[in-house]
């Protein structure tokens, strides 16, 4: 009888502890034993062909006694590298380096190097997309010449080479002349068959021997491998149409030709709408800027209903060239970078199944029809220059 | 599963009972004797009983016009008040006998006579049996025998001492009344009375204890309070069979609902508006004689984050320490379990800078992150133990000690990494702010700790599940314990975690109140 009664309790107090060795939940790791990769790049080995791999660890040591020793001939991360015939076997070859596995959860950017980059990304990105402990929003980026020597470069503010690469790549709110892509963004696009990635490009700028890391310009992909790059002014003619202008600088003649007026932008929204006519592709793009007077050069009064309208009037031009930069460049790299196809696929979803399979075709014969409407809202802190010349009165 | 376990201990408890109940029956320990007529042979009797025991006085004295009758006046020595027994009892009997003209039609021979015409004392009592003689001359009071007479008169003679009514220590408050209840329950049942001036006030005396006796009050009022609560408390405190009751954690421990769980189900308080304010929603207070914290029941789990100033001060305020306090439970029940989790488990939870800063900590630490915390609050739990045992001013000492020993140098000898000290001395700190749930919490801390060292995120909320489980399980006389979340009720919601205005706390709460339920009641809880 005894025994009978204990049976349900038993049963329970095992799927109790069933609980936990079942659901695997003892992998604990003590901080100790983590090797924190901040960064990582990916670079050709120049010999052997192989895979580089460089991975910037924290050096927890170094760091809590950067006093006594003044940060040291080694600072505070250390540059590992390793080669292997995948990232993965790269990777864990590096544990004949440091001992620990590497814990890869804050890795905060991955770059590549341009040779690879050119190669295909393809075969280098699957690991980073697959691996448990990777976040999906690291930045991706390419290196102008070599990962591991933008690793190096020892940043002048922020501890780590990896840090600061993000904060440089966050800044591109100020000017939107550069685009912040992270991991789940280049694989959404590398995963449609027709919108061309896009990577942040970084370079190290040597200045009497001086280094400094500077990020402009996008790399853009086609099928995976970067065929092209997009310079400043081309990057806000992209993210005009992607409607992600956040901030930046429009500068235009002012009205009577003898300086420029400066507009700082203050909101953009774009509108899409492709049209399919007798085989014609025509995007109708609608952009809505405002703007503020931020700057002017000459002492005219700019605050007049005229001015006004002619800055307006030069500044959607502007915005206009840029779009039109972008797009010439797309069409030369042939790479949509737009995402003109997804757009046409969502509105078009029937006609697109016979348009899908020569897109790369097609693409180059795409016209534009732009509309900017540009506003300019104030004129911050003072309405006319502080110092009026004649003939502006 | 727990509940099984419960029962069999209690089976097994029952049957012991019994036994013991049994064996006291046995021996012919019967007392309840009549007083006999004959003084001497009384006296014999009481002075056998009491095994002749050097602090009884026996005072035997003549008295009447004509000294024709004899008395004795028998006391604790200890206990009694000898002046007043000199005065108000043998004064009168002799000398006020002595002048009358003639005590003809006087019998002084009946204890009745006596106590109207020549006691000048309020508090006396007639007793016939020896039984009682016997125990309220051990509770203190002044016995006169008459020869001839089958009574005896029982004077309460004396004042007992006690302290005077003083700030209890355990719960002070900014603003508030300041005094606290005492050791003599009388002193308490009058702290209270003066609070509640209603004849509904119902004080019910009751003896437990075989060899303390000792007096136990319900206080309750009879409109308010739900009569089978009132039943069941009496029914409960009647099952009580204990040799002594030395402070009200006996009786809190005999009629709590649940003996096995870790949460208290029956609060307590020094302080006389408290238990008053839970009285007048229709709660019960027992009073125990010879201490100053009095029970009350029920109790719900959030009474123990309401303090009596919330309802002193105004509610913005009282809100807000309202949330802290909950949100300090939790720190204290979690504080170092999160910290285990997180940085064991689920490192990538922790923002970089931070895991930088933790990483460059621990370093040097030679201990894994939970034994590195269970030293830690190990170590604070001895000091806590210290502190409280040992005399105010050896307990500086220990502060210091703590302080710069256990924390700063354990810290540079690397032993311990600085975060980890952080997160003790602040799970600590929050721990303070919720004083009833302060034991709770200390097991609950180290039960959450282990589970969090073995599965991490995963155990602490096993652990959590569990404990909500079994909070929503446990009922305080008849009372949902977790009452106004479960079961969930909307309008109880007003005094959780925050405190509405006074004038929307019309309404007693639902869970305790039985009648006149519409009726007005602003009462801290």
């Amino acid at each position: 009888m005894r025994k009978k009664m204990n049976l349900p309790i038993m049963k329970l107090i095992l799927c109790f502890f069933m609980l936990f060795t079942l659901s695997g939940c003892f992998g604990g790791r003590e901080i100790n034993d983590l090797e924190i990769v901040v960064g990582i790049g990916v670079d050709k080995d120049e010999n052997t062909g192989n895979i580089l791999l460089t991975a910037q660890i924290v050096r927890e040591e170094e760091n809590g006694n950067t006093e006594k020793n003044g940060g040291g001939e080694n600072g505070a991360f250390w540059n590992v590298t390793s080669t292997g015939n995948s990232i993965f076997d790269a990777v864990r070859q590096i544990t004949h380096k440091t001992g620990n596995r590497l814990f890869i959860s804050h890795n905060q950017a991955v770059i590549y190097g341009e040779d690879i980059a050119s190669e295909g990304l393809e075969k280098y990105i699957d690991f980073f997309l697959r691996a448990h402990e990777m976040r999906p929003t690291a930045l991706i980026l390419v290196a102008e010449d070599r990962a591991s020597d933008v690793l190096e470069t020892k940043p002048k503010t922020e501890k780590f080479p990896a840090a600061n690469i993000e904060k440089l790549v966050e800044s591109y709110v100020f000017t939107s002349q550069l685009y912040k892509v992270n991991m789940k963004d280049f694989a959404s696009r590398l995963m449609s068959t027709t919108t061309a990635p896009v990577a942040p490009l970084v370079s190290v700028l040597q200045d009497n021997g001086n280094k400094d890391i500077y990020v402009s310009g996008l790399a853009v992909f086609n099928k995976g491998k970067m065929v092209g790059k997009l310079n400043q002014a081309e990057v806000r003619g992209l993210l005009w149409v992607l409607g992600k202008v956040k901030s930046g600088v429009i500068q235009v003649c002012s009205p009577n030709e003898q300086g420029s007026a400066v507009l700082e932008i203050l909101e953009a929204e774009s509108k899409v709408t492709p049209k399919l006519r007798d085989g014609k592709i025509v995007m109708h793009i609608k952009i809505k800027e405002e703007s503020s007077l931020s700057e002017q050069t000459t002492t005219e009064n700019l605050a007049t209903d005229p001015a006004f309208e002619k800055m307006q009037k030069a500044s959607e031009e502007i915005i206009r060239q840029e779009i039109l930069a972008a797009f010439d460049k797309s069409k030369e790299l042939n790479a949509d970078i737009f995402g003109f196809g997804e757009m046409l696929h969502k509105k078009y979803s029937n006609e697109w199944k016979a348009l899908k399979d020569n897109w790369d075709d097609l693409y180059p014969s795409v016209e534009l029809k732009i509309d900017v409407e540009a506003k300019i809202i104030k004129t911050d802190l003072l309405k006319k220059p502080a110092w009026q010349s004649e003939g502006g009165k | 599963m727990f509940r099984y376990i419960y029962k069999k201990i209690r089976c097994s408890l029952l049957k012991n009972i019994k036994k013991r109940m049994h064996q006291d029956t046995l021996p012919g320990k019967n007392n309840s004797e009549r007083i006999f007529p004959d003084l001497k042979r009384n006296l014999e009797v009481i002075k056998s009983i009491l095994h002749n025991s050097s602090d009884l006085t026996i005072h035997e004295f003549n008295f009447g016009h004509d000294r024709r009758f004899k008395g004795a006046v028998i006391f604790i020595n200890s206990m009694a008040d000898k002046g007043e027994i000199d005065k108000n009892i043998l004064q009168p009997l002799m000398y006020g006998t002595l002048m009358l003209k003639k005590d003809a039609d006087m019998d002084f021979a009946s204890i009745d006579s006596v106590r109207k015409n020549l006691i000048p004392i309020t508090d006396s009592l007639k007793v016939t049996l020896l039984n009682d003689l016997l125990d309220n001359l051990l509770a203190g009071s002044t016995i006169l025998l008459i020869d001839r007479s089958k009574e005896a008169l029982v004077i309460n003679s004396g004042q007992r001492r006690s302290r005077a009514i003083d700030e209890p220590a355990t719960e002070v408050v900014v603003r508030g009344p300041r005094e606290g209840f005492n050791e003599n329950v009388n002193v308490s049942i009058a702290l209270i009375r003066r609070k509640i001036k209603v004849p509904d006030l119902c004080v019910e005396k009751m003896i437990i204890g075989d060899k303390s006796k000792t007096d136990v009050y319900i206080v309750y009022i009879k409109s308010v309070a739900n009569p089978k609560l009132i039943e069941e408390v009496s029914r409960r405190l009647n099952r009580i069979k204990i040799d002594a009751i030395l402070e009200s954690g006996y009786i809190e421990q005999f009629i709590e609902d649940s003996s096995y769980s870790i949460f208290p189900t029956v609060s307590n308080s020094e302080k006389p508006d408290k238990v008053a304010a839970k009285i007048l929603e229709g709660r019960v207070a027992i009073l125990v004689d010879g201490t100053p914290f009095v029970l009350i029941v029920p109790m719900l789990f959030i009474e123990s984050f309401q303090s009596s100033e919330d309802y002193y001060s105004r509610p913005f305020h009282a809100s807000i320490m309202r949330i802290v306090r909950f949100l300090s439970y939790i720190i204290s029940i979690l504080g170092p379990a999160i910290y285990v989790a997180l940085t064991v488990f689920h490192q990538e939870m922790i923002p970089t800078q931070l895991l930088i800063s933790i990483a460059e900590g621990r370093e040097r630490v030679p201990f894994p992150a939970i034994l590195e915390a269970f030293l830690m609050m190990f170590t604070f739990d001895i000091l806590r133990e210290a502190g409280v045992r040992l005399p105010k001013s050896v307990g500086q000492t220990i502060g210091i000690v703590g302080a710069i020993v256990l924390g700063q140098a354990s810290v540079e000898a690397g032993l311990i990494s600085p975060i980890m000290v952080i997160v003790v001395s602040a799970t600590a700190i929050a721990s303070f702010t919720v004083p009833a749930q302060t034991d709770s919490g200390t097991i609950l801390r180290y039960i959450y700790l282990a589970l969090a060292g073995l599965a991490g995120g995963f155990g602490v909320i096993m652990g959590l599940l569990v404990t909500l489980i079994h909070l929503a399980s446990l009922r305080s006389f008849g009372v949902p314990y977790f009452w106004p979340v479960v079961p969930f009720d909307f309008s109880g919601l007003r005094d959780v975690f925050i405190r509405m205005p006074l004038r929307k706390l019309k309404k007693r709460p639902k869970a305790i109140v039985y009648g006149g339920f519409d009726s007005y009641n602003h009462n801290p809880g």
